[in-house]
């Protein structure tokens, strides 16, 4: 009987439970993709763009793009953009879960905070960008009023032609529009842990900071890779803010890849190959990093469960072996 | 089993959106009633509202066809893109007529998308001397003009610019506010900055600006230049938009305005006369006294009371704010800055339709024509807003006096201003160049930059974003 | 003594997690209070100063200019609603299936499937958008929802996330009790697993939601007619060129937007805050 449960006729549905996203994935995500990608090897571009041509030399337009100043700014802006916007993020994110999820010491009103700190996310990035433009705005808006009533400067400060401020701006936005949304998937990474192993714990005395870090933080590995990969997606592939707040200015210093790429491919000249070679060069560049932190995380469950199959496979022995003895015991 | 509910519930959905789009899919490019569809593209309201006004003005029209509208705003630069792709893909929801704006009309009359617009004349429009005729404003016949020479697109405005002053601060610094005098002033019709600059000065030792801030002078200074931003299919910087860079700068380092961006809080303050010191003018057309600087006074004040819709009543308390203290007089250079052109698709069915439908609103100058009503802000009955139109002859029987301009006819400063504007220098990719070049000036202005490198910088983008070397 | 050092440290505690939430709170609470002040100011008075904190009273006169523009915010909202409900439907629902897929079952092209799940959720989205409305142009899909709708069947985002989060918490003994039951596999799936699912999914039927509401830039190329607009697309009407925004009623238009997607989050959120602890593994 357990030979039937345990057998490969089951394995029939993991295909057929994944044919709807096979399906809708082959028409809307697989011949978009495969088309900017051939792009990228062609001489395509303008706004009429049927007759085009493979190139001679498949790769130049990759090479073009390594050798282009901006797309090497816009690297750059990019990975520095996304750390100093992460690191705030995820350990923000961590500690807020961790308050909120503690056994030990209630927060009251959490429901309400969790509600609150997830708004950020539901604006549109334009309504963001136009507020944040505000904000700071010279030389009369509400931060350089504060700035100058308050005596910490004599005069309005531009934020917007000061290259390192822009940067640490659009990063501040992106943290405060994605905190309460890492926070709320850590939260529910965490309700799935059972509450059991938080009960042993309290039992065997345990105070918070210690459960967050040996239980929680563990249990949490999984979705922690979701988060990080996500994040590492959605940093490289910055759009909204950069374009929508400075247009990547000023002087690029708020230039990300996926701005460079859109203003290639749809203001001016439309120059879709060069575009197309730049997203192949990202994808490649995301798809070695994601590998990197799958690495990370993957061993440390590979050797858990390694270990565990071998520690089972010696108690059965043992239990085969002497098993008597132990219950008479 | 709540999830199962959900579940049915979008496939119920789903099927109705099918059975939505299922029918549509049946429909002729006709309404029920039997009328031809007309499709116009556009990105705001204003060119509706003509439509609307030329089918209640002629019924026959309105018996036999509908104009549907699609408006997708140029705000988050969604427009050209669905613009581009209807035209491409042609059929019954492609556009009969579209609208395109100053920053991009290039591409669509000269550029890239020039071969889906029709020339006028196969419109059933006599182009060449309607034009005469209604003595339309040379660069907009410049711009609308395909290379092969047939006019594909005009303008329905004149966006010729003048200097937009302040009376009272005319008076306090020159001592009169006469527009003459304050045209010679500034150096009107000179075609030089210098006088503009000794005049900035002079204003400089009586505690006023001159300008808001550089983007004030920057259109004037673009659109005076020789040649535009590319030679043949090169870059090229011309000798009179490189000045900018020592213009703008002369500005700052000198105090001689309160260093605002336009479009941004502090430069709809100078307008109320409420920012750091009090500034001379602003350099714009006709739409920029009514939309913009009339509407940003200070002088609207809230009554507190509310109408029959429950719309918040304004009146006007001349008492404060800046209300009829303005006056216009001709700039140093000319220039012409925004306007909207109308072009038809050359696929279009409905072309002799459509014709009738431009031909009322950019060349018909007689009284019926649209030219006269938006001249006089009479479209939608008395009391409207004011505006420069293309037609010259429009604006000669037109009264362009303003109580905001202590009673000036605008239109004694802007029909000429409009002969000024120079519709030859300009490229299907201006949006994106202008937008770098007035970026390297800003952080040469700010001193984060030598001026070599403002330029090599400016270059470096060019060519990295745009393969134009 | 230890105890009261715990009671000391822990109130020390309470009242600088309490400030920084508060502070928190105050960060991201700001930008709804501009809007909503703004909704009741005019034009005018926002150009001079786009953020105050003193309202106007031009609510009424910003809502008529809203309804002025043709702005039908029923048409409009039922609109967004089919999009974003269709939406987030296909999404977490056939997400959590193939996840369910990827976990549940041994087969052969399981982690070959995975990883392409992954490498297409790293591809920038831009790009592909030319290549994806070129396509619905060519089969005449414009002017219709189903571009929008159909295409979240295939989120390789939700995919992952349900998997990472069913890896430990998949009780296999409970599928194989049900099995031995003599329950189906698709009903297993049904009603054992989703119910087990929900903090998880309504974790991203919210995200899911919030983004296909807010969704702006493909609804815009594909749909023309005026009766299919959404939400987004309305509000965005009020964007005339940079002299004639009204931009009180772009305020107001926002705020409508934002409404909607407050209440499917409060329903939303009682899922996760209540948190179906995974008891199927005690005992």
């Amino acid at each position: 009987m357990k030979t039937k449960l345990k057998g490969i006729s089951y394995s029939k549905y993991g295909y057929l439970f994944s044919i709807p996203f096979v399906v809708a994935f082959l028409i809307f995500t697989l011949y978009p993709t495969i088309y900017t990608a051939t792009l990228g090897f062609t001489d395509c571009r303008g706004v009429i763009n049927d007759n085009y041509h493979f190139l001679e030399h498949p790769f130049e337009n990759f090479k073009e793009i390594l050798k282009n100043d901006s797309f090497r700014v816009s690297l750059k802006n990019t990975i520095g953009i996304w750390i100093a916007n992460f690191i705030p993020q995820i350990s923000i994110a961590l500690l807020l879960t961790a308050w909120f999820t503690s056994h030990s010491n209630e927060i009251r009103g959490k429901g309400f905070f969790k509600v609150v700190f997830y708004m950020p996310n539901i604006i549109t990035a334009a309504t963001v960008a136009i507020l944040f433009h505000s904000l700071f705005n010279y030389p009369v808006g509400p931060v350089n009023d504060i700035l100058v009533s308050s005596g910490l400067r004599d005069s309005s400060y531009y934020f917007f032609t000061n290259k390192m401020a822009s940067r640490l701006i659009v990063a501040f936005i992106q943290f405060w529009t994605w905190y309460g949304n890492t926070m709320i998937v850590l939260i529910s990474g965490v309700l799935g842990i059972s509450p059991d192993i938080y009960e042993a714990a309290e039992i065997d005395g345990a105070n918070g900071v210690q459960t967050f870090f040996r239980i929680t933080i563990p249990n949490l590995k999984t979705v922690l890779l979701y988060t990080l990969i996500t994040s590492l997606v959605g940093g490289l592939n910055m759009f909204d803010i950069p374009y929508l707040f400075l247009s990547g200015g000023p002087d690029r210093a708020t230039l990300t890849t996926s701005v460079f790429i859109y203003n290639l491919a749809f203001s001016g000249n439309y120059i879709y190959n060069r575009a197309a070679a730049a997203s192949m060069l990202m994808w490649l560049l995301i798809a070695f990093f994601s590998a990197i932190l799958f690495y990370i995380m993957r061993d440390k469950d590979q050797i858990k469960i390694d270990k565990e199959i071998k520690r089972a496979k010696k108690e059965a022995k043992r239990a085969a072996k002497g098993g008597v003895n132990q219950w008479q015991l | 089993m709540k999830k199962a509910l959900s579940v049915i519930s979008a496939i119920a959905l789903l099927a109705s959106s099918v059975a939505a789009t299922g029918c549509s899919k049946k429909d002729e490019a006709t309404t029920k009633d039997g009328k031809t569809i007309i499709n116009l593209w556009t990105f705001t309201d204003e060119v509706p509202g003509m439509v609307k006004k030329f089918m209640s003005t002629h019924p026959d029209f309105a018996a036999k066809y509908e104009v549907k509208e699609t408006i997708i705003p140029t705000t988050d630069g969604n427009y050209q893109p669905a613009l581009d792709k209807a035209l491409q893909a042609g059929g019954k929801d492609a556009p009969d007529f579209f609208c395109a704006e100053a920053a991009f009309v290039l591409k669509y009359t000269q550029g890239d998308m020039s071969s889906y617009a029709a020339p006028y004349k196969d419109l059933g429009i006599d182009v060449d001397k309607e034009i005469k005729d209604a003595d339309i404003a040379q660069y907009s016949v410049d711009i609308g003009t395909n290379p092969s020479g047939d006019v594909v697109g005009l303008g329905y405005q004149a966006t010729g610019g003048a200097f937009i002053y302040r009376r009272s601060v005319a008076k306090a610094a020159f001592g009169s506010d006469d527009p003459a005098t304050v045209s010679a002033k500034i150096g009107g019709g000179s075609g030089s900055w210098d006088k503009f600059f000794e005049a900035a000065a002079e204003l400089k030792k009586k505690g006023f600006g001159i300008v808001s801030g550089d983007g004030d002078i920057w259109h004037a200074v673009e659109n005076s230049s020789d040649k535009g931003w590319l030679d043949g299919d090169k870059l090229y910087i011309d000798p009179k938009r490189e000045e900018f860079l020592d213009l703008s700068k002369e500005l700052k380092d000198n105090g001689y305005h309160n260093d605002t961006e336009d479009w941004q809080d502090a430069w709809f303050a100078d307008m109320k006369g409420e920012g750091d010191k009090e500034v001379l003018g602003f350099f714009g057309p006709a739409w920029l006294i009514n939309y913009t600087i009339a509407k940003n006074c200070g002088s609207w004040v809230d009554t507190g009371e509310k109408d029959a819709d429950g719309n918040a009543i304004q009146e006007l308390d001349t008492s404060i704010g800046t209300w009829g203290d303005w006056a216009v007089c001709e700039p140093p250079i000319g220039f012409f800055w925004g306007g909207t052109w109308l072009l038809a698709n050359k696929d279009s069915k409905n072309k002799d339709a459509v014709g009738q439908i431009i031909d009322w609103i950019t060349l018909d100058c007689t009284k019926d024509g649209l030219q006269y009503m938006w001249a006089n802000g009479t479209l939608n009955g008395e009391g409207g807003t004011k505006d420069s139109v293309a037609s010259g002859t429009v604006m000669a029987m037109s009264d362009g006096s303003l109580d905001f301009l202590g009673g000036q006819n605008m239109f004694d400063v802007f029909v000429p201003a409009n002969q000024y504007a120079n519709g030859k220098n300009l490229t299907q990719y201006d949006e994106k160049i202008n937008q770098k070049w007035r970026g390297q000036v800003r952080q040469y202005t700010a001193g984060n930059k030598s001026r070599e490198d403002a330029i090599k910088d400016f270059k470096q983008e060019v060519a990295d974003e745009l393969d134009i070397h | 003594m230890a105890v009261v050092n715990k009671k000391a440290s822990s109130y020390a505690f309470k009242i600088f997690a309490y400030a920084f939430c508060i502070l928190l709170t105050v960060l991201s609470i700001f930008p709804f209070v501009i809007m909503i002040v703004n909704a009741t100011r005019n034009t005018a008075e926002i150009q001079s100063h786009a953020v105050s904190f003193i309202p106007g009273h031009n609510f009424k006169t910003n809502w008529n200019i809203l309804m002025g523009r043709g702005f039908n915010p029923l048409v409009g909202f039922k609109n967004s609603l089919i999009v974003s409900v269709g939406s987030t439907a296909c999404n977490v629902y056939f997400s959590t299936m193939t996840a369910f897929a990827l976990v549940a079952y041994d087969w052969k092209l399981r982690k070959p499937f995975f990883t392409v799940i992954m490498a297409v959720l790293m591809i920038p989205a831009q790009v592909t958008s030319i290549g994806f409305y070129s396509l619905m142009y060519k089969i005449g899909w414009t002017n219709s929802f189903l571009p929008l709708i159909l295409p979240t069947i295939a989120a390789p985002t939700t995919v992952f996330f349900m998997r990472q989060y069913m890896i430990p918490s998949l009780p296999m003994e409970i599928l194989q009790s049900a099995r031995i039951d003599g329950a189906g596999e698709f009903r297993i799936f049904n009603q054992i697993v989703l119910p087990m699912m929900k903090p998880a999914m309504a974790t991203q039927a919210i995200f899911c939601f919030v983004t296909s509401w807010n969704q702006l830039f493909m609804p815009q190329i594909l749909i023309t007619k005026p009766e299919l607009r959404t939400m987004p697309m309305m509000v965005s009407l009020l964007n005339g060129d940079a002299y004639k925004t009204e931009y009180g009623s772009v305020y107001l238009g926002l705020l409508l937007t934002v409404i909607p997607i407050l209440i499917a989050y409060f329903l939303l959120s009682k899922y996760i805050i209540e948190g179906v602890a995974l008891g199927g593994v005690k005992g």
